[in-house]
């Protein structure tokens, strides 16, 4: 036997967890967008697409954070911190690459000096994932070595049963243990069958990518120029990425008061390591994607043991001259 | 089909003859329905040469790509009627030598591709000014019909709520032929012209200041709207924008290589004193 | 997620204020600012921390920060002294900062020389213009102990005489008996009264030839001086391995976090930006 929440008590759960004190935040179909966003009916949340279009990251990242606000006096300087939005919260419905990008990153955020604005926000969230039963072509989470069903990051999994009728839980965490217990008077015990998460097919061997990036003679190759060719360098890949985590520090207001911002930063852009001198240690774009891929698939799994990528396609999905990490890896493996 | 065989035989000729070094075109795509740029250098890459209806995208911004055209030999490109008239603007604003630019032209009508005579600039003048005096008709988007009938307060509340969706990620401008300049106003910080942050105003400055330096230079080629991944309908602005320019200044973007600016040119015996 | 990871008590993004207590102009546009904690707490973590080596971002709030090394050295804690060119933004802010004007620091940063491994040893310091602060913490580190090290040695170069900076503490150094001082100007940049050298740093030092036995050295300046002193030091014998340099890479966040001061797979902010010769060697030169 197997405990099941059905979709038709979705509703119900909703309004429980909310009246618990938890945010409730899913994926949502908007008018020009999907993405996760905090709903109040059961109803508003839509599991119908692949994945939405924007990452589950923002909500724990977002692409402007305040940090700091501050008031220059004659011989003084006030500051006020901000912390980022207080409270318990449930994230209903996250794909299994959204997850494992939060888990990816969490290293990242945390060695030596931790970010609080993102472990605040992770320490207070609870993790539902859907596992997925259908997919896309740009969809490899296969291909790095994770599964549409990866428990990842996550502390509830759930598979859906048949007829969208609801879904088979499988509580990861004490913390998805202690939501899903504000609810248990929806969970039925019942034998319905899971349907079998979907097939996606491996796009490219990961070990023979990663080998070629790691021999340094392949730094140099000729390679990297021809696949960036056509890469007009926007941030559309990383802005939409799960796992991409770069970011610039930016003070708004003038010389008496404003706010010092966190905000989103991309390896695309030119300015990104350029010195006052004029120097650009990354002055073309090929050396900018070269740097996108060495840090996911090299320098990053280097220092955290985990590839910086968790397979959703989105830089592929999205990008506007028809580039992403599929194809270069799936070039990669062919040299 | 045949179009398509023809411009394939017609690159190879070119290159083995030296007449162009290299030629911008589209290949298939990862998915039956996506085309990517292509660029020819060889006779076996200009097989991979796919010319079709969906083969949307402007490539003119390539041609401005820092040290190409500086050798001075010729360069093919694939364009559409738009992007023809992406490279006059170009010449006239000294980005690029038109006769460095060898054009592939192309159009399509439903399925259907049909060439362009032409491989100068100038000698598609007859062709743009009959765009001029005949648009297309433009098939208005329902999107297109509320935002006519919106008041102004209605459309800054409806554009406000399209950028709030924006994540700066630039795509627009990367995207964008025109958008050529070495060091974009939201890049300077010396002063810090345009706020970096992705919030309401920093968007709004954003994406306002991007419509005005286009006003009169935007073909409505329709990278920028493709590009951008959040879906924001920045066509309607710039189109907005072109018709403007063309009722209030007669300039339709883009006729000839030595067409001034509209909003950079100065006449002395301009009405608008204030201007000088 | 199984575990609440522990969240730091505080913003890791925010800086101490400082005050300016002195200022010094080096060289045309070059400046040094003596800055003083405003707040004891954040003084006793400095001092608790800092070793020669690593660096802070300095800033002005409403302009940014901007990293550069800690010029003072590990033997002098009651203050931090930055050397700086006005270039940028946030470098041009600090330079119109006066006397008794409130700035900020965040840091200290990064890894450090090890100048325990130096004791007993010979030091050689090359340094080329306004990468001297570096050098300089570190110099001043082992002069204040200097029973510790062996023979000390400076060869320091700038375009012009105008661009040396430290002019004083170069006559400090000249005058002491246990400090062997090369001073040397590009050809083209000395002046009618100049009694020092002139010419290239690697030609310098070349001519100096200092011996590698027992010998560390220390070298700090721009990519294309680091480049040629290397090449010049491997023909006079020195090993990579007793051979320490400073990378610098713009950073905004110090941390290991922000993403741009990467060097092939090193973070500079975190691994550095104190390196040895072979360790540079190893990295992806196009990256640097």
């Amino acid at each position: 036997m197997t405990r099941i929440l059905f979709s038709d008590k979705l509703d119900n759960c909703v309004a429980k967890w909310r009246s618990a004190g938890l945010t409730v935040i899913g994926p949502v179909q908007e008018e020009a967008i999907s993405r996760y966003a905090a709903v109040e009916k059961g109803t508003d949340l839509s599991f119908g697409t692949v994945l939405p279009d924007r990452s589950l990251k923002e909500l724990f990242f977002p692409q402007t954070e305040p940090m700091t606000s501050y008031t220059i006096k004659k011989n003084e300087i006030e500051t006020t911190d901000f912390t980022p939005p207080q409270g318990k919260r449930i994230i209903f419905g996250t794909r299994a690459c959204d997850a494992s990008g939060l888990a990816i990153d969490d290293p990242l955020f945390g060695w030596d000096y931790k970010d609080e604005f993102w472990f605040q926000r992770r320490n207070e969230s609870v993790i539902v994932t859907i596992a997925c039963t259908k997919s896309d072509d740009f969809c490899m989470c296969t291909s790095l070595k994770l599964a549409p069903d990866s428990t990842k990051g996550a502390d509830v999994l759930l598979r859906p049963i048949v007829k969208n009728k609801g879904w088979i839980v499988e509580e990861l965490t004490e913390r998805g243990r202690e939501a899903f217990a504000i609810i248990s008077e929806y969970l039925l015990e019942s034998p319905e069958p899971a349907i079998p998460t979907v097939i996606v097919p491996e796009k490219f061997n990961l070990d023979t990518c990663v080998a070629w990036l790691q021999n340094p003679e392949n730094f140099d190759s000729k390679f990297w120029k021809e696949i960036s060719m056509r890469c007009i360098g926007c941030a559309s890949c990383t802005y939409l990425c799960p796992t991409c985590h770069c970011f610039d520090i930016q003070d708004e207001g003038d010389t008496y008061s404003g706010i010092r911002r966190k905000n989103w930063d991309s390896c695309s852009f030119a300015l990104f390591t350029m010195h006052t001198s004029g120097h650009n240690p990354r002055s073309t774009q090929s050396a900018r994607w070269r740097q996108r891929i060495m840090h996911k698939f090299n320098y990053f799994p280097g220092k955290f043991s985990v590839n910086s990528c968790s397979g959703c396609g989105r830089c592929s999905r999205q990008c506007p001259v028809d580039m992403g990490i599929t194809e270069t890896l799936q070039e990669i493996s062919k040299l | 089909m045949i179009t398509q065989e023809r411009y394939r035989t017609t690159v190879k000729e070119l290159l083995a003859n030296g007449s162009i070094k290299m030629a911008i075109g589209y290949r298939l795509g990862s998915t039956p329905d996506r085309r990517r740029p292509l660029f020819i250098r060889t006779s076996e890459e200009a097989d991979q040469l796919v010319l079709d209806s969906t083969c949307m995208t402007n490539l003119s911004g390539y041609l401005v790509t820092e040290g190409l055209l500086s050798d001075e030999k010729k360069v093919g490109i694939f364009l559409r009627p738009e992007g023809i008239r992406s490279i006059n603007i170009l010449a006239a604003e000294y980005q690029l030598n038109a006769d460095q630019i060898v054009i592939f032209g192309f159009d399509s009508t439903g399925r259907d591709v049909r060439p362009l005579d032409g491989r100068n600039v100038g000698e598609f003048s007859k062709l743009l000014n009959e765009i001029k005096e005949h648009p297309l008709q433009i098939v208005k988007e329902p999107l297109h019909w509320r935002i006519e009938k919106m008041n102004a307060k209605e459309r800054f509340d409806f554009w406000q709520e399209e950028f709030s969706r924006c994540i700066k990620c630039y795509a627009c401008r990367q995207a964008c032929p025109m958008c050529y300049c070495r060091r974009c106003i939201v890049d300077s910080n010396q002063p810090q012209w345009i706020n970096t942050s992705s919030h309401t105003l920093g968007n709004f400055e954003w994406n306002i200041v991007r419509a005005f330096h286009l006003s009169g230079r935007c073909v409505q080629c329709g990278n920028c709207d493709r590009a951008c991944p959040v879906n924001i309908p920045l066509r309607l602005i710039n189109q907005r924008m072109a018709n403007e320019v063309l009722d209030g200044f007669d300039h339709f973007a883009g006729l000839s290589p030595t067409q001034e600016p509209v909003l950079a040119s100065f006449k002395k015996d301009d009405t608008e004193t204030f201007i000088l | 997620m199984t575990e609440n990871i522990q969240i730091a008590q505080q913003n890791i993004y925010k800086p101490a204020i400082m005050k300016i207590v002195g200022r010094h102009d080096e060289a045309p546009g070059v400046r040094t600012m003596r800055l003083e904690f405003q707040d004891p707490a954040d003084h006793e973590q400095f001092k608790k921390t800092y070793r020669t080596g690593m660096f802070g971002l300095y800033g002005v709030y409403g302009e940014g920060e901007s990293t550069f090394c800690v010029a003072s050295p590990e033997t002098r804690k009651e203050y931090i002294e930055c050397t700086f060119r006005q270039s940028g933004r946030v470098t041009s802010a600090l330079a119109n900062a006066d006397i008794g004007d409130l700035v900020t620091f965040r840091g200290p940063y990064g890894n450090r020389f090890p100048i325990e491994e130096f004791h007993g040893k010979n030091l050689l310091f090359i340094s080329g213009g306004i990468a001297l602060p570096p050098t300089r913490s570190v110099i001043w580190s082992c002069l204040d102990q200097r029973e510790k090290f062996g023979k000390v040695t400076i060869v320091y170069g700038a375009r012009t005489v105008a661009d040396l900076v430290y002019k004083h503490e170069l006559e400090e150094w000249q005058e002491r008996a246990d400090v062997d001082l090369v001073l040397t100007v590009d050809p083209g940049g000395e002046s009618p009264d100049w009694k020092h050298r002139v010419g290239f740093v690697p030609t310098v030092l070349e001519e100096a030839a200092p011996s590698p036995d027992n010998c560390i050295a220390v070298i700090c300046g721009p990519p294309i001086m680091i480049k040629f002193t290397l090449i010049s030091l491997k023909k006079l014998g020195f090993d990579e391995a007793n051979v320490y340099t400073t990378l610098e890479n713009r950073m905004k966040c110090g941390v290991g976090k922000c993403g741009r001061c990467n060097v092939g797979s090193v973070y500079v902010c975190k691994e550095g930006p104190v390196f040895t010769a072979a360790e540079v060697s190893r990295m992806p030169a196009a990256d640097l």
